[in-house]
């Protein structure tokens, strides 16, 4: 089937390149940008912005056929790395070139209007990523399978456990078949089968020549999977290796012990 | 095939000031023009999800909003001027035209938030999915009003036919209005607070609870500031008395449509990549 989503390359081609890459963006101290905040701070001449570096020169290559994982603490810029890589936040310096179509877990846009059934989510997620109607169709039910959500997917999705929201993101991201998949910290919330099932379909997708990168806290899945990790801390990257030595490095930097409790948590 | 070894396919670099590169963003709005036509079939299906009419309330809304007046004029306050009820019907339909759109606008991005985070899309997708929403919600309204018109007994001529074009000029000016509303309220979200009472002033400020031919002249000076004006006269000419309206009024009206949407698109398109950060 002919597929914007369907490229063949070769394992070892060069899948993402991120060179340089910097983001800051200026944020109001205030949550919420409004009129009266705005009178207040001309007001009284201050500037009610404050400037988040979010990522700081970073430098990172994916090839086809491999799984990068990414660690990091809460706030090292990791998710925004991802949206960087999938065009979601432009960039304020360096460059990224990206040779593929990426899917992000959540790039599908599912699950972001919960009025709607599960199955409109599908649609309307993947017709904002540019998928055509026929494209979705052929894969529907696929996706609606490897979900396992039944029914469920004609339900509103306000009516979703967490499980049931990170089953049928997942689903649909590894389903669309991308060229170069983002799994962003969605893996944690599925039960102890679910989990299996998908790391199962990570292993297979990486075997295809695929680009994998897998953001996750549970570092035995970073070990399992990963041909290459990257740790991220504060928006720089510390380091960048082989699997055990980066997670070790992460590991003893947390002050956690490698402890069966770790390992186990996806 | 080989497409990893030559050119990247996409390549994302800190973007300068204006505006995005053009036809590359319309070739990608283009891509997702069923986004548009299938999220706004959602969104309505979803807000009459658990009600017992569902569509039919597409019907029933007109309908009743017509009743309230019919009330109120012909019954209580003991006109039997079918014209003016005419007129006020006609009026108030295509007034809610633009004020519903403007306010499923000024929420569109804001709403979209989750969307925006997580997808790259061209954002202008969400105001234009709104004003697509309020067309759609004005369409069974025009079918109200000519059934009304029958009953009550006005002429039917070729002049009628006028109204498409103002129809058209409105939904122009609607798009214009919720694609800049929709960039403003992402910077001042207070917007969608005023905007009732600004569409309730917007309201009586319009010839529809009045005819143009009513206003003193020392007001009608000022009708020049407001952009519904010669449209909404354009409708109550064609709609209601089945006469051509005055080309001046459809070039003023036109005007203000393409300014609203020339401006407003202006404006989204070199704002939406801040977005992300400001939703």
């Amino acid at each position: 089937m002919p597929s914007a989503f369907n490229n063949e390359h070769k394992p070892g081609d060069l899948a993402i390149s991120v060179q340089h890459l910097g983001l800051t963006y200026t944020t109001t101290i205030d949550k919420r940008p409004t009129l009266k905040a705005r009178v207040r701070a001309l007001g009284r001449g201050t500037k009610q912005t404050r400037i988040v570096r979010a990522l700081d020169d970073v430098m990172l290559d994916v090839p086809y056929g491999s799984v990068l994982g990414v660690v990091g603490a809460n706030g090292a810029g990791k998710s925004t790395l991802m949206r960087v890589i999938s065009g979601i936040l432009p960039p304020s310096q360096g460059r990224v070139e990206v040779y593929g179509k990426v899917s992000t877990l959540l790039a599908l846009g599912v699950g972001f209007n919960p009025a709607l059934s599960g199955r409109e989510n599908v649609q309307l997620g993947g017709l904002a990523a540019g998928m055509s109607r026929k494209e979705i169709a052929a894969h529907f039910e696929e996706i609606a399978d490897f979900a396992e959500l039944g029914d469920a997917i004609e339900a509103p999705m306000r009516t979703y456990s967490s499980g049931m929201f990170a089953r049928l993101g997942f689903s649909v991201a590894v389903t669309v078949r991308p060229d170069i998949l983002i799994v962003d910290e969605a893996l944690s919330t599925g039960d102890a089968k679910f989990k299996e099932k998908s790391l199962n379909k990570i292993k297979e997708l990486r075997s295809d020549a695929r680009a994998l990168i897998l953001v996750s806290h549970g570092l035995g899945t970073i070990r399992d999977v990963c041909n290459e990790v990257a740790w991220l801390h504060k928006g720089a990257l510390i380091q960048r290796g082989e699997p055990n030595e980066v997670v070790d490095a992460y590991e003893k930097f947390l002050k956690v012990k490698k402890s069966a409790a770790v390992n186990e948590d996806i | 095939m080989e497409k990893s070894t030559s050119a990247p396919i996409e390549v994302y670099q800190p973007f300068r000031a204006g505006l995005p590169p053009l036809r590359r963003y319309w070739r990608s709005l283009w891509a997702r023009r069923s986004f548009i036509s299938e999220y706004s079939r959602s969104e309505l299906h979803s807000k009459h999800f658990d009600t017992v009419f569902g569509q039919v309330w597409l019907i029933i809304n007109p309908l009743l909003l017509s009743g309230v007046y019919f009330l109120l004029i012909v019954i209580i306050g003991g006109h039997s001027d079918k014209i003016r009820y005419a007129h006020l019907t006609a009026c108030l339909f295509l007034f809610y035209f633009v004020s519903n759109t403007l306010a499923g606008g000024s929420r569109s991005v804001v709403k979209g938030q989750k969307l925006i985070l997580n997808t790259a899309f061209p954002r202008i997708m969400l105001p234009i999915s709104a004003a697509l929403i309020g067309l759609i919600r004005f369409l069974p309204t025009v079918f109200v009003f000519l059934v009304i018109r029958t009953v009550i007994g006005l002429p039917v001529r070729w002049e009628m036919l006028w109204a498409i074009p103002v129809a058209f000029i409105t939904a122009i000016m609607a798009l214009g209005l919720s694609i800049l509303i929709s960039c403003v309220n992402v910077y001042f979200r207070d917007v969608s607070s005023f905007l009732p009472y600004f569409s309730r002033t917007w309201l009586y400020l319009s010839p529809i609870l009045y005819e143009v031919a009513q206003l003193k002249p020392s007001i009608r000076k000022f009708e020049a500031f407001n952009p519904l004006f010669p449209i909404l006269d354009s409708w109550s000419r064609s709609m209601v008395h089945a006469k051509a309206p005055h080309m001046m009024s459809l070039v003023q009206g036109l005007a203000w449509a393409l300014g609203f949407l020339f401006i407003g698109t202006y404006y989204f398109l070199s704002r939406e990549r801040d977005f992300a950060v400001r939703v």
